[in-house]
C-alpha cells in the first residue's frame, strides 16, 4: 500500500527532524522562574533578560504569577518547575518558616553593592515597591487613610486591591491605628470594620493596571495601588503619604539543582549592576537596591520612584514576622470577608 | 433442530460483532480512562484527607458545613446561573424562530452572525461590555445626552452586569441548536393544523412549541451547566463583588494553596450538578 508507506516515511522524518532540531535548542540553558510579571516583568526582559542570553547563553522563562501559594503547590506536586519565584516581605517570612526555600548563596552571586536591607538568609531583594493613595484629578484629595476611607466626606468609589496584605494595613490605620502600631501587629478586627462600612463602595482589583484603568475611566475616584502604575499618570494624582514601602524578594525553591542555582545567580548577579536598574528604572519607577543607582537616575523624576527620600521617610516597613505567625487566622477571616460580598 | 442452531448461530454472531469493535476502542477508552476519570478520583480522594497529616478525614467537610460562606457562594452560583438560563432562553427562543422563518439567504446571514461571535475572544468581549456599561461608557453617555438619568448609572460590579456578560457569551449555545431543531420541524403539520381550522397562536403553542420543547429543554441544562464554571465574566465585570464557584476555586487554589476545600467545594457541586442532570433525565423521559 504505496499511500500508508509514503505516510509512514513522512512521519518518521518529520518526527527525526524534530527531535534533531530539539535537541539543537537544547544548547541554550533555560531557567524557569516566576515573578509577577506586568510591565515591570517587560522592563527586566528587555533590560536583564536579554543581555543574559547573549552574554552567557541563558534562557530565562518567566511564568506570571508568582507567590506563595504556587511555590507550595509545586512543593507539594514534587515538580520543581520554576526554581524561584518572588514575594512580598510576608510571603518571604512564610515560605522560609514552611521550608519551601533555600538559603541563598551570595558568595555565589557575588552581588555589586546592594543596600543591607535587600540582602536576606532567604531572600534576594531585587527591587523596592510602594504601596500608596491615589485618586482621580479633581476629587477632594485625602492626606492620609483615615480620608482615604472616609465615604461620606470624600464620596466616591474606592478600588481595593484584593489582597489582605496589601488592603489590611490601610483599612486598620483609617480606623486609627498608627504606623507605628501597625508595625506591631494589625488589628484584624478593626481592619475588617473599616472595610465593612465602605463594602459598598469598593471595587476588588487582581492585575497592577486595574487601579489606574479604573481611575481613568471613572469607575472609581479614589485607589490603592502599586505606586510604579499611579505615580506621573496623567490625570492621577497621588501621595506618599503613609504609604506602604517594601522589597520584592526572590526566592530560591528548596529541591531545585545546582546547575539551576547556577542559572539563577548569575540572573541575581546581573540584577544587581546599577545600569542595567537604571535602565529598568526607565519603564517603571522601582528601582533596584543598588546605592549607586540615585546618581543614574533622571533628575526630574526622582520623586516618582519610592526609595527618594523626600518619599521615603513618610512611609513605613511591613511586619513579615507578624504576618507569617498570623497567616492562618487572616486567611480564614479575609476568605470568609470575601465569600461574604 | 436446524431451526434451533440457526437461532444459535445469529445470536452467536450478533455477539461477536457487538465486541468486534472493541480492540479498536480500547486505547482511546484508556487514555480517557486516565486522563479525564483518573484524575477525578483524586480530587475526590484529596476531599476526604487531612491537610497535615494526609490521612482519611472528614475534617475538611466538617469545616465545609461550620462555614456558612462555601455553601452561599454555590448557592448563589447556582442562582446566577439559573437566572441567566431563562433570561437566555427568552431571549433565545424568539430569535431562533425569526431566523428559521427568514429566507434561505438571510437565514445564513443571520446565522452567521451568531456564530461569529465565537471568532471574538472571550476576553475581549467581556471587556467590551466595560466600554458599553461603564460610568463613562457608551449606555450612560447617551442615557445623560438623552437626559434620562443625571448620574452614571452603575450597570457593573454587581450581578446585574455580570449575567449580561454572561448571557451574551451563553446565547450562541442556545439559538444553534434550538434553530436546527426548529428547522427539522415538518412544515406539513403545520399545514394540517391550519387546514384544521386552528388559528395561528393556537398552532404555535399546541403544534409548534411542543416539537420544540425538547431542543430548548437540552439547550437550556446546556447553558446551566455552562454558566456554573464560568470564571472571567463575574472576575471582570463583577469587580470582585461577585463571587462564583469557579472565582472561589482561584482563591482556595491559588492564593490559599487549600487544595483539600477546593476539592470538597468541587465533588459537592458535581454531586449537585449531577443530581440536575438526573431530575432532567426523569422529565425527559416522561415527556417522552
Amino acid at each position: 500500500m504505496p499511500k500508508a508507506r509514503l505516510f509512514g516515511l513522512t512521519a518518521v522524518s518529520a518526527a527525526a527532524m524534530m527531535a534533531f532540531a530539539i535537541s539543537a535548542f537544547a544548547q541554550v540553558k533555560e531557567l524557569h522562574v516566576m515573578h509577577a510579571g506586568g510591565q515591570w516583568g517587560d522592563a527586566v526582559a528587555k533590560c536583564v533578560d536579554s543581555d543574559l542570553l547573549k552574554e552567557k547563553g541563558i534562557k530565562v522563562v518567566v511564568e506570571t504569577p508568582g507567590g506563595y501559594a504556587k511555590l507550595a503547590a509545586q512543593a507539594k506536586s514534587g515538580a520543581i518547575n520554576n526554581v524561584a519565584t518572588d514575594g512580598s516581605t510576608s510571603e518571604l517570612s512564610r515560605m522560609a518558616a514552611e521550608g519551601l526555600i533555600d538559603e541563598i548563596d551570595w558568595a555565589a552571586i557575588d552581588p555589586k553593592p546592594m543596600f543591607d536591607e535587600a540582602k536576606n538568609k532567604y531572600g534576594f531583594g531585587s527591587s523596592y515597591y510602594s504601596t500608596i493613595m491615589a485618586w482621580r484629578k479633581g476629587v477632594p484629595a485625602p492626606s492620609n487613610w483615615v480620608e482615604f476611607f472616609d465615604t461620606e466626606k470624600f464620596p466616591g468609589k474606592r478600588a481595593l486591591p484584593d489582597y489582605p496584605d496589601y488592603v489590611l494595613p490601610f483599612a486598620a490605620m483609617a480606623d486609627g491605628m498608627t504606623p507605628e502600631e501597625i508595625s506591631k501587629g494589625i488589628d484584624l478586627d478593626r481592619a475588617f470594620k473599616t472595610l465593612k462600612r465602605v463594602k459598598k463602595d469598593s471595587i476588588w482589583w487582581q492585575a497592577g493596571a486595574q487601579p489606574p484603568q479604573l481611575l481613568k475611566d471613572n469607575e472609581a475616584q479614589y485607589a490603592i495601588s502599586w505606586s510604579g502604575r499611579v505615580v506621573g499618570q496623567e490625570g492621577v494624582e497621588t501621595s506618599f503619604n503613609q504609604g506602604m514601602l517594601d522589597v520584592s524578594w526572590f526566592v530560591v525553591a528548596k529541591g531545585a539543582t545546582d546547575e539551576q542555582k547556577k542559572m539563577l545567580y548569575a540572573w541575581f548577579h546581573d540584577q544587581t549592576i546599577p545600569e542595567k536598574q537604571a535602565c529598568v528604572a526607565q519603564y517603571i519607577s522601582y528601582p533596584g537596591p543598588s546605592p549607586e543607582l540615585e546618581k543614574l537616575l533622571p533628575k526630574d523624576k526622582l520623586d516618582q520612584f519610592p526609595t527618594y527620600s523626600e518619599n521615603k521617610k513618610v512611609q513605613w516597613l511591613p511586619n513579615g514576622d507578624w504576618w507569617f505567625k498570623n497567616a492562618a487566622e487572616i486567611e480564614k477571616r479575609w476568605n470568609e470577608f470575601k465569600l461574604e460580598q | 433442530m436446524a431451526a434451533v442452531s440457526d437461532v444459535g448461530e445469529v445470536s452467536v454472531s450478533r455477539h461477536q460483532r457487538r465486541w468486534e469493535g472493541f480492540g479498536f476502542l480500547a486505547p482511546l477508552l484508556l487514555f480517557a480512562l486516565i486522563v479525564f476519570d483518573v484524575p477525578l478520583l483524586i480530587v475526590v480522594f484529596w476531599s476526604f484527607s487531612d491537610p497535615d497529616t494526609g490521612f482519611p478525614s472528614l475534617g475538611t467537610y466538617a469545616a465545609f458545613v461550620e462555614s456558612g460562606s462555601y455553601a452561599r457562594i454555590i448557592w448563589r452560583t447556582f442562582l446566577i446561573a439559573s437566572e441567566v438560563t431563562i433570561a437566555t432562553a427568552l431571549i433565545g427562543y424568539p430569535l431562533a424562530y425569526w431566523i428559521s422563518r427568514l429566507e434561505q439567504r438571510s437565514q445564513l446571514i443571520a446565522i452567521g452572525l451568531v456564530t461569529m461571535t465565537f471568532w471574538v475572544s472571550i476576553l475581549v468581549r467581556t471587556y467590551a461590555w466595560i466600554v458599553m456599561l461603564g460610568n463613562g461608557g457608551i449606555l450612560n453617555r447617551w442615557l445623560q445626552s438623552l437626559g434620562i438619568v443625571s448620574r452614571p448609572v452603575e450597570f457593573l460590579y454587581n450581578e446585574g452586569g455580570v449575567a449580561v456578560g454572561m448571557i451574551n457569551v451563553l446565547l450562541p449555545f442556545l439559538v444553534l441548536p434550538l434553530y436546527a431543531a426548529m428547522r427539522r420541524v415538518d412544515p406539513r403539520l403545520i399545514h394540517v393544523a391550519e387546514t384544521l381550522g386552528a388559528s395561528r397562536l393556537q398552532i404555535f403553542w399546541r403544534v409548534f412549541f411542543p416539537l420544540t420543547a425538547a431542543a430548548l429543554g437540552a439547550s437550556m441544562v446546556l447553558v446551566l451547566i455552562l454558566s456554573l464554571g464560568f470564571y472571567i465574566t463575574p472576575a471582570i465585570l463583577g469587580g470582585g463583588r461577585v463571587p462564583l464557584i469557579a472565582n472561589m476555586m482561584d482563591l482556595l487554589i491559588n492564593k490559599f494553596a487549600r487544595w483539600e476545600m477546593a476539592a470538597v467545594n468541587s465533588v459537592i457541586l458535581l454531586v449537585v450538578t449531577l443530581a440536575f442532570y438526573g431530575l432532567y433525565q426523569r422529565l425527559r423521559e416522561k415527556a417522552a
